[in-house]
């Protein structure tokens, strides 16, 4: 192989990997976001999301994925500020019912009932979301 | 030699009565909603937590 070939091959493996990670990096950015449009999860009073129905394998895999960092962010936080991790973790579901679940997506509030948001109105919130 | 296998064979038993079956659960995270939050903790932590979600949008 010449020097040339070589030289050449190496850009391509490098292209390649920084195409990967930018790709892998995008599809994390609004990995939560996309969950919640597609109709299959939803945003949690517990802070978490969850399945609505029962979803395919790599939802469920991804819903983990997501939840396992938002335990990790809470945890982090409650450490922080000497609350709850449970507390954290209904801090941040009010916030995201205000700002998050948009029209159409679903969201659960204490009672348990998974409820689709519908366009106009906002998300009726737990009265201690204040 | 009849007591030395009872004994020998004890761990074994032990062990795998002690043995916890450990699947992948459906829902790993269980929906826990019969907590007492007080609205005057959710206040203080609000701040923190919209700083969080801004700085984390894949996670949030």
């Amino acid at each position: 192989m010449s020097r040339r070939m070589k030289l050449i091959l190496a850009a391509g493996i490098g292209l390649g990997a920084i195409l990967g990670t930018t790709t892998a990096f995008a599809m994390m950015q609004d990995a939560s976001a996309e969950l919640r449009a597609s109709g299959q999860v939803g945003e949690q009073a517990d802070g978490y999301l969850g399945l609505v129905g029962s979803a395919p394998a790599p939802v469920r895999a991804q819903v983990d994925s997501v939840n396992i960092k938002r335990r990790a962010y809470y945890t982090d936080l409650a450490a922080k500020r000497g609350a709850k991790i449970e507390e954290v973790a209904a801090t941040t579901a009010c916030e995201l019912f205000r700002t998050k679940v948009g029209a159409g997506q679903y969201y659960r509030l204490p009672d348990g009932v998974w409820r689709q948001r519908d366009g106009g109105t906002p998300i009726p919130l737990p009265s201690y979301c204040g | 030699m009849r007591r030395m296998k009872i004994l020998l064979a004890a761990p074994v038993v032990l062990g795998s009565a002690g043995c916890v079956q450990v699947s992948a659960p459906e829902k790993p995270i269980e929906i826990n909603l019969n907590i007492n939050i007080r609205q005057e903790v959710v206040v203080r932590l609000q701040q923190d937590v919209r700083d969080l979600i801004k700085e984390n949008p894949g996670v949030f």
